[in-house]
């Protein structure tokens, strides 16, 4: 019989999380590393969907160089995307998050085959209409673009579908998307059909368009099932967007007032609240010495009223994690809660970049790699690599440290002082960060540390 | 015991010099800069006197102890040497594998003269000395070391750094490789090949025939004050000394001893079970055979263009993540190269410098090149493509052991004019299309860029050289993302370094 790698692979995977299910039921206790069967779910009030408090985020899928689809060229690694999907599934989780965008437009197809192989019961597909390309704005164009999801995906439904990302551009580009173009009845229309059994959208940007969507919901133009918020502990009292001044707490309030389902992205900050400063990581060691920075931000954003908290994962580890956090949720006492919001007003004080490292602003026409010099530089100021003054005890290793470890971490042809300032940037990002001004302040700092000047 | 302090001593100059070009660390090069200086070629253009009295008296004391224990190809070729004996067997490594040979008189005066010759025109400024340093020891060692010892060090290097970084220490900062092309590998590996074959078949056959230092010291060893000297009444004519000696000067019929051949390496001491041999200051003979055979050795220079250029179509971002492609700038055409600094003009550097590899070694910028023209061969250029000149580095002035860059300050160097800055108004992205860059000003480390309106009421801006602040430093011309980023067709940058004749301090 000829069994190809492939074909042994998936075989093997489908039989360990066949019987990973097997154990687990027998004797739930004994799983160390991730319990199945006590994952926490809640209950979609609209649909009455029981959605696992774990959301499976699709845009940092894995690629064959063994780095993420959304940051690396490479092709998506199926086979251990397979075999992630597998184990996640086993353990509970029933909600898969993707866009037609993400991993450079790989994602869907790659989700399409790895939950194919599982029966349609078992999972619920989230993903979105991300027609932000002129081209992609016309009714013929966004229709297309449902039709291809659906295709790619392998099925006849989408459990969530989300406007994607309503608010970059104000209400002007929010009316081109969804509503000049008759997209918004379109996806009533499917959801009456049953092609889409949840609506909503995703927000970043203006708040305007945010509080019209609400109204068009308080006057009855259309009911949304759900809608998708960053929200964390940081994010909680200090905006993701300082120009807009909207903070999650708001957002969320909003969403909870009006009964309507909140879907959480964003829990870790673009994986920054895993990485706390030490002092931070410390405290939080001392309250409960076995649980990660990144549990305490899960905990937190897991507020009643959410539906599900979206974490994309990129490897294995991440999944059993993250599955683990949640297995099962442990809520945040009034104790805890205070403590974390004030490790938040602590963190702010440090002025790391808040990229959360989504790409969307990539890539740079001119080369650069946008988050990649953000990363490296936020590391630096977790890890107190920063050295302000050349007398500082430590300034040598502090400067190899950040010098060495930039050359390592971006490619000089990429790094910050090629940023031309042309801006394009600059409407692209989520977060709303000043990308050529943050851009330009790390290749002054680095060209200072350079010359030795500080 | 003379031979094993001599190979220790060898051993550890060997292992310096390679590091001196191959340690990528960093630590260890800035102590062993002073090295090269002592290096009798390179002493001598630049006028160093210590080295160069220091090294004659030595040669004056006790013969060609530089030969054996200061060069570092001679090194080399004593390890080679060795190998060769280990891989000829036990019975002839123990007996020894030489036997005595006659001078190749005249070629070493024809070697030795042709090398004063190239030198003295390239001195007075009419040919550069790269045609002389072809068969100078010290910088064929160097552009050994360099294209063949530095790329391995190199990627070594590299993945330490990495694991490393993984294990949160950076105890090894990334180097970025030099860019090898065929030509420095055909170079390399000519000269390694030569320089290897001939010690693996002859011992020293290139020191006493091809080299000019060897000649030229053995003009001084004659006279030296001790030398080997055979006594003739211990001696049983058994040969042992003849055939370990790789110099092939030992003539153990007459009890001869060519001293202008021997390398002192006091192997034939160890080698004559008599115990007949000795320093001593007694005169030894000196060849007087005049006998000559046909030298039959060439160096291949073979020349080799690489072709760059990537014809990739604009970044369209029709999703989001990945990165651009970015494609290899080319080097614009200069009317008038450009020397580094320190160099003072063109014909005085090319006048001085034996292509030894030193400094674009050491560069950290990547701002040298080996020079790929026939006259100019292997030394270095100034290009702009993976970094600029900075301001406040003098590594490579530092480092010269010839003089041809004179060391400076670091005040000194950040003023020193190397080049001026000039704009190719129709490549230029803002001047020509009105796009927003000014990148050229804005990362100009002596603020001599302005934007300006290309004409009056014209809101398109264009990059204004102020020739009187401009170092050329080729920041401008390094940053310019015209040529780089995917969506230019063209390699070339609009804002590029012109050479000047002589370099000034503004």
């Amino acid at each position: 019989m000829d069994i190809s790698r492939r074909n042994f692979l998936k075989i093997a995977g489908m039989a360990a999380a066949g019987a990973a299910v097997g154990a687990c039921t027998a004797k739930p206790e004994s799983e160390s590393e991730a319990p199945s069967g006590e994952m926490t779910l809640r209950v979609n009030p609209s649909t009455g969907d029981s959605v696992s408090i774990l959301g499976y985020g699709c845009m940092r899928l894995p690629t064959v160089n063994g780095g993420s689809a959304q940051n690396d060229n490479s092709e998506i690694d199926q086979e251990t995307l397979n075999a992630h999907v597998d184990y996640a599934i086993a353990h509970g989780v029933n909600y898969f998050d993707t866009s037609p965008r993400y991993c450079r437009g790989l994602s869907e197809k790659a989700m399409g085959e790895a939950l194919s192989r599982h029966p349609r019961d078992k999972w619920m597909i989230a993903t979105k209409l991300s027609n932000f390309e002129p081209a992609d704005k016309s009714p013929a164009a966004s229709k297309a673009m449902f039709m291809q999801s659906l295709r790619d995906l392998k099925t006849d439904h989408i459990d969530y579908y989300l406007l994607h990302a309503l608010g970059g551009g104000g209400i002007p580009n929010m009316r081109r998307r969804i509503i000049d173009n008759g997209m918004l009845e379109f996806c009533k229309q499917q959801r009456a059909k049953g092609t889409i059994r949840n609506l909503g959208f995703s927000y970043h940007g203006d708040v305007k368009v945010f509080n019209e969507l609400m109204h068009m919901h308080d006057r009855g133009d259309v009911k949304w099932d759900f809608a998708q918020i960053q929200l964390n502990y940081i994010n909680w009292h200090h905006p993701a967007e300082p120009d807009q001044g909207v903070t999650a707490k708001q957002l969320y309030d909003a969403l909870h007032s009006r009964g309507i389902a909140v879907v959480v992205m964003e829990p870790l900050l673009g994986g920054t609240l895993a990485q706390v400063p030490v002092s931070i990581a410390a405290q939080m060691a001392q309250r409960r010495p076995d649980d990660s920075p990144a549990k305490w931000a899960f905990r937190f954003a897991a507020l009643p009223g959410v539906l599900t908290v979206l974490s994309g994962m990129t490897y294995m580890e991440n999944v059993k994690e993250n599955i683990a956090t949640y297995s099962p949720l442990e809520p945040l006492s009034a104790d805890e809660t205070k403590f974390l919001l004030e490790m938040a007003d602590a963190t702010m004080g440090f002025k790391t970049v808040p990229c959360t490292g989504c790409a969307y602003c990539m890539p740079c026409p001119y080369g650069v790699d946008i988050p990649g010099n953000f990363r490296h530089y936020n590391k630096c100021i977790k890890d107190d690599n920063i050295p302000q003054y050349t007398r500082t005890t430590d300034y040598a290793r502090a400067r190899r440290a950040f010098l060495a470890g930039y050359d390592l971490a971006v490619d000089r042809e990429r790094a910050a002082d090629h940023c031309i300032a042309c801006g394009g940037c600059k409407p692209a990002c989520p977060q709303s960060i000043d990308i050529p001004g943050e851009l330009a302040r790390i290749a002054q700092y680095t060209n200072k540390l350079r010359q030795e000047q500080v | 015991m003379l031979k094993k302090l001599r190979l220790a001593v060898a051993l550890i100059t060997f292992a310096a010099f390679f590091a001196l070009f191959a340690d990528m660390s960093g630590v260890m090069r800035s102590w062993l800069a002073p090295l090269a200086k002592w290096q009798l070629i390179p002493a001598l253009l630049a006028v160093n006197l210590a080295a160069i009295v220091v090294i004659a008296l030595v040669t004056l004391a006790i013969g060609r102890l530089y030969c054996s224990v200061l060069c570092p190809l001679g090194v080399y070729q004593d390890v080679v040497s060795r190998v060769a004996a280990l891989a000829s067997g036990k019975k002839k490594r123990r007996a020894g594998r030489f036997g005595y040979a006659l001078p190749h008189r005249r070629w070493r005066l024809a070697f030795l003269g042709i090398f004063i010759a190239l030198a003295a025109v390239a001195l007075l400024g009419l040919v550069p000395m790269s045609f002389a340093s072809v068969i100078e020891p010290y910088s064929i060692f160097g552009r050994m070391a360099t294209w063949l010892g530095r790329p391995l060090a190199a990627a070594i290097n590299n993945v330490a750094a990495q694991a490393s970084a993984a294990l949160g220490g950076y105890w090894f900062s990334p180097v970025s490789q030099l860019p090898l092309s065929l030509t420095l590998i055909i170079v390399a590996t000519a000269s390694w090949i030569v320089v290897t074959v001939m010690a693996w078949r002859g011992g020293r056959d290139y020191c006493n025939t091809v080299c000019p230092v060897g000649t030229a010291l053995g003009f001084i060893s004659r006279y030296s004050f001790l030398k080997p000297v055979i006594n003739a009444d211990k001696c049983t004519r058994c040969g042992a000394c003849a055939r370990k000696c790789k110099s092939k000067c030992i003539n153990p019929k007459t009890h001869e001893i060519d001293i202008s051949r021997c390398v002192a390496c006091f192997d034939c001491i160890g080698a004559c079970r008599e115990g007949a041999i000795s320093y001593s200051r007694k005169p030894g003979a000196c060849s007087k055979h005049h006998a000559a055979d046909g030298g039959r050795r060439s160096f291949m220079l073979t020349s080799a263009l690489v072709a760059g250029g990537l014809a990739a179509s604009a970044a369209k971002r029709s999703s989001d993540g990945g990165l651009a492609p970015l494609q290899p700038k080319k080097s614009i055409k200069r009317q008038i190269r450009i020397c580094p600094p320190g160099a003072a003009s063109a014909r005085a550097f090319e006048s001085k410098c034996v292509a030894c590899q030193l400094c674009i070694d050491r560069c950290p910028n990547g701002v040298l090149t080996p020079s790929t023209s026939l006259e100019r061969f292997m030394q270095p250029e100034m290009t702009f493509e993976r970094g600029y000149c900075r301001p406040e580095c003098t590594l490579c002035t530092d480092v010269c052991p010839t003089g041809a860059l004179k060391s400076m300050s670091i005040p000194a160097k950040s003023s020193t004019k190397i080049g001026t800055a000039k704009v190719r108004l129709d490549a230029c992205m803002s001047a020509a299309y009105g796009e927003q860059c000014g990148h050229c000003a804005r990362q100009c480390p002596s603020g001599a860029i302005a934007m300006v309106p290309v004409a009056e009421g014209d809101n398109r801006l264009r990059p204004l050289v102020d020739t009187s602040r401009c170092i050329g430093c080729g920041s401008c011309e390094y940053h310019c993302p015209v040529g780089r980023a995917a969506r230019f067709r063209s390699g070339e940058p609009a804002i590029f370094v012109e050479g000047i004749e002589t370099q000034y301090i503004i």
